[in-house]
């Protein structure tokens, strides 16, 4: 076997989660909302993925659908595989899920006051998820979660884990999320916008956690976010999604010095970065398109300024432009 | 931005907002939170003013106590050279006329209620301006001016999106024709896309209308499009004022430094990034001598005993910080 | 009136373009929720049956004793008759007529009519009664939430002290002193139920008073009269509604167990008292306590049903 043949395959071999061709949809009673419509991605051991867009692009439903957490009568998941280990999720029993939330996949929120119980003290919280999938009993139990509290950074963990989450900070909230999250060792986290609802201040602080989650423990993480500077920060490759579709897929160095989309090319340029010197922000006109009325062929034609006949009509397929970097455009075709 | 010698139209002088707190059976006043303690700057005309800081240090509590919708505790706030805090009800009113708000949450700043229209002209009918047909004129004229089209003056704030949304907000700010506009967070619940679009239409207008703009915000990436000088509040202080380009360039007060280095950008950092210690202390509780000092890293012995005064460096740029006495 | 009170009036008075479009967009949100239109269906139905009914039945207080105790049609019972002249029980078969669609009762009057007539009074007393507590209720929470201070602790307190008054000992006292009348029995209803609507008023007027938009009035100038007129109260209404259709079967109910107990006005003829004259034949002449059981259940049901679908109408959050 060739030295590159060999490549491939061990990188074949480290993935450890592959969604294809996802669709999940949400019969309304004002019609369906395909809220994922034919997404595809892998995530591989150790690497930090982002899933990119903005608000309805469906990034949310997607992490929300690998773990099925969506409210099953309107939302539904209607085709597609999602597969880790030996199951395919979007297919596998209720129990067999059970098992694999918290456990193998654990999954950090965006809006930490809201996934908090008000009534219980962060200590019973952690302590409870601990003690859904461990044989611990109480006292190790509570061991195993002082320690991820001081790993999280979280001063005097012990005192801490008898208080309320009212009495914490943003940013301490979203630290404890994240260690209840860590607490049964999972394979894959999950993090939804984890840094959009805090300050700048803790969302460098924030986003070190998962850096070190990285070299520490090879977590493998999907991160989800609108923050193109985020994904810079601290993702490995990117999966760019509009209209319930990924749109590009690319390493993170590869989306930022040589976007293929407009839509991608177009999130870049209208970031206010610190270390630009323009004068007026560039902008993509139009606003993002309501998932009950999408526009026809791709999604994105209304606002792209490269937009041609063939984009109204016909949906584009996807590009392999190299073997990391795949678009769907039909500038590409 | 050429800094002409414009007309001081905001003069603030150590303004103090507290919240008393009071506990027990008789509501007895245990402490103040200090939400605003002591600030003091100017605004010029056309001049856009950013002022930075993170959640709890204040700045929206200030944004809201310069219109007097929060009443202040002292201090004084000279808008033209009258007094605003001695302002009777009628001062009042045409206060309001010249200094408008735009808020931060495009859903909940409209009265659902009420048409877009409607809620574009109610400045115009609260101080009596025109009648029925001149006020529909203008807020044709209003809509257009924020891009939106004349006839959606029918529809209610729940058929538009966020950022249409935020331009209703602004247009129904623009309709008494200002003089300063203090915008709070006006674009953080917005899509990325959306508020570069926002913020050059703020800034159109600006330049257009020669608006000054108190602009608040905790993303220092926005502030640098937009502002001519920048304001750094940490807990009810400033502790730094400066050019837009000296912030940036030559950041003196530790925390400035500290809020600079923590922005997530494209360009690889050059030097090590400064993560600040700890989490912003409580406003009931502040920490003694300079509020900053527990999470500093160019602590200095002075530091936990004596208050620093805010104190002009170098031509424009104030600092409050002892390492630069 | 002087030219300053006018000026106020006019800068108050709502500008209520009742606009066609919201209605309509609410409408459409109820619609959806095949419950609420049921509810709505059949409040209708009723309305009509209490406005045109009495035209097309017999008069409901005429008392027939020839015709007691006809069963409802569809249905037969044997009748014991006692003879005086064989001084023994003969049993008749008695069939429901169509003279007589619901039956009649002991003394022979029209089951049809009474329960229309009964719908016009629980219709009635339900309107009324939900009415004055509505109205009480409104004014006294918002009042509370926006002048704030020691008149809305005094309100609340009054409002406690209400809360916990039995308002049956008032009724039983009242119809002591005043005699049982239809109109004081709604009085009472009516001013001892706005408690449970003030508080709810109140904190909703509370929520709202730091809602941004009501900010946002203030920022650009608008006066405390215009605030509550024109911004406070439009965003109340919709509680408003809500918690009049749902409290219109509590009142429905309330008259009817008052009846039932025996405190009705002896002149009108409502549902609870029809209930309370067929508890005693139950084995006799079962139609007379089952029919306005019946209808008085579906009525409760159907305002409740309708409030819930307005209820998740009017919120924005719920997806409708």
């Amino acid at each position: 076997m060739t030295p590159r043949a060999t490549f491939r395959k061990i990188n074949m071999d480290n993935v450890i989660l592959k969604v294809s061709d996802l669709k999940t949809y949400f019969f309304t009673s004002r019609g369906i909302v395909k809220a994922v419509d034919g997404v595809e991605f892998e995530l591989r051991r150790g690497e930090c993925l982002c899933l990119v867009g903005e608000s309805g692009c469906g990034k949310t439903v997607t992490a929300l659908s690998i773990l099925r957490l969506f409210d099953s009568p309107p939302g539904k998941i209607v085709g597609g595989q999602i597969r880790y280990d030996s199951l395919d999720l979007a297919e596998c029993s209720t129990r067999q899920l059970r098992q694999i939330r918290g456990k193998d996949i654990a999954i950090v929120f965006q809006e930490a006051q809201s996934a908090l119980n008000p009534v219980l003290t962060i200590g019973d919280q952690i302590i409870e998820q601990i003690k859904l999938h461990l044989p611990l009993d109480y006292g190790r139990a509570r061991d195993r979660a002082i320690t991820l509290l001081s790993e999280m950074g979280i001063p005097s963990a012990e005192g801490a884990m008898s208080y309320y989450p009212h009495q914490l900070s943003g940013g301490m909230k979203q630290r404890v999320l994240i260690a209840m999250s860590l607490s049964c060792d999972p394979q894959i986290l999950i993090a939804d916008e984890p840094t959009t609802a805090v300050d700048v201040t803790i969302k460098a602080q924030i986003l070190d956690i998962f850096r070190e989650l990285k070299t520490r423990r090879q977590m493998s993480t999907i991160f989800i976010t609108h923050d193109l500077a985020v994904v810079a920060e601290i993702g490995d490759r990117a999966v760019v999604m509009y209209g319930g579709k990924d749109v590009e897929t690319a390493p993170v160095s590869e989306i930022i010095s040589n976007p293929k989309h407009p839509y991608t090319s177009g999130l870049i340029e209208c970031l206010p970065d610190v270390s630009k010197n323009t004068d007026r922000l560039a902008s993509i006109p139009g606003t993002t398109p309501n998932p009950l009325e999408m526009p026809q062929g791709c999604a994105f034609h209304p606002r792209c300024p490269k937009a041609m006949k063939i984009c109204k009509q016909q949906e584009p397929s996807e590009i392999i432009i190299s073997k990391e970097h795949k678009v769907s455009c039909h500038l590409y075709t | 931005m050429k800094n002409k010698l414009n007309n001081k139209l905001l003069q603030i002088r150590n303004l103090k907002k507290y919240y008393p707190v009071t506990a027990g059976f008789f509501s007895r006043h245990i402490g103040d939170i200090k939400a605003v303690d002591g600030v003091t700057f100017d605004i010029s005309e056309r001049e856009i003013i950013g002022l930075v800081g993170e959640s709890g240090c204040g700045k929206s509590t200030l944004g809201k106590t310069i219109p007097r919708l929060e009443e202040p505790t002292s201090g004084q706030i000279l808008y033209k050279r009258s007094d605003v805090t001695k302002l009777d009800k009628k001062g009042l009113g045409e206060l309001r006329r010249e200094i408008q708000i735009i808020f931060q949450d495009p859903d909940a700043s409209l009265d659902p209620r009420m048409t877009v229209g409607d809620s574009i002209c109610e400045p115009l009918i609260v101080h009596n301006i025109g009648n029925e047909k001149k006020r529909m004129e203008r807020v044709a004229e209003l809509m257009e001016q924020v891009g939106l089209e004349a006839r959606q003056a029918n529809m209610y704030p729940h058929e538009f999106s966020g950022g249409q949304k935020q331009r209703i907000g602004i247009a129904r700010a623009l309709a008494m024709n200002p003089k300063l506009i203090i915008a709070d967070e006006p674009v953080s619940a917005l899509d990325v896309s959306i508020q570069a679009q926002i913020l050059n239409l703020m800034m159109d207008i600006q330049e257009r209308l020669g608006l000054a703009y108190l602009f608040i915000a905790h993303d220092l990436a926005v502030i640098k499009h937009m502002a001519h000088r920048v304001a750094i509040m940490y807990l009810g202080k400033i502790v730094e004022l400066a050019d837009k380009k000296e912030i940036f360039e030559n950041p003196l007060h530790p925390y400035t430094e500290a809020l600079l280095s923590a922005v997530p950008s494209f360009k690889p950092k050059d030097k090590d990034r400064i993560l600040l210690r700890g989490d912003v202390p409580s406003p009931l509780n502040p920490p003694p001598g300079c509020h900053f000092h527990p999470r500093c890293h160019r602590i200095l012995p002075i530091c936990n005993q004596q208050e620093p005064e805010l104190a002009e460096v170098s031509k424009g740029h104030f600092v409050a910080c002892h390492l630069y006495r | 009136m002087n030219k300053r009170l006018r000026d106020i009036i006019r800068k108050a008075r709502p500008h209520w373009r009742l606009n066609g479009r919201l209605i309509n967009y609410y409408w459409q949100r109820t619609k959806r929720n095949k419950l609420a239109v049921f509810g709505l269906g059949f409040i209708i139905f009723l309305v009509l049956l209490a406005a045109i009914g009495p035209f097309f039945t017999p008069d409901p207080t005429a008392v027939n004793f020839e015709e007691k105790n006809i069963p409802p049609l569809g249905f037969t019972i044997e009748q014991s008759i006692y003879n005086i002249e064989t001084n023994d029980f003969t049993t008749k078969e008695i069939h429901g007529s169509r003279s007589h669609p619901l039956g009649t009762d002991s003394t022979g009057r029209d089951m049809l009519a009474m329960i229309v007539s009964g719908a016009r009074v629980s219709l009635l007393v339900g309107l009324i009664a939900t009415g004055i507590a509505i109205i009480l209720g409104t004014i006294i929470g918002v009042l509370s939430a926006y002048t704030g201070g020691w008149v809305d602790n005094a309100l609340m307190r009054f409002t406690d002290v209400m809360m916990t008054f039995p308002f049956f000992l008032l009724l039983v006292l009242m119809v002591f002193i005043f005699g049982p009348s239809l109109p004081l029995i709604v009085l009472v209803i009516g001013l001892t139920g706005w408690t449970g609507t003030a508080r709810l008023i109140r904190s909703e007027s509370l929520s709202l008073r730091t809602r941004e938009f009501v900010v946002a009035a203030k920022a650009l100038g608008a006066s405390d009269n215009r605030v509550i007129f024109r911004h406070l109260i439009p965003n109340v209404i919709s509680l408003i509604i809500v918690m009049a259709t749902l409290s219109i079967p509590g009142v429905i109910i309330a008259e009817a167990a008052l009846s039932f107990i025996g405190l009705y006005d002896p002149i009108v003829i409502s549902w609870g008292k029809i209930l309370e004259s067929g508890q005693h034949s139950l084995d006799t002449a079962w139609w007379v306590a089952v029919e306005p059981g019946i209808i008085l259940f579906l009525t409760v049901l159907a305002f409740n049903f309708l409030g819930d679908g307005l209820r998740d109408a009017f919120d924005p959050k719920s997806n409708i």
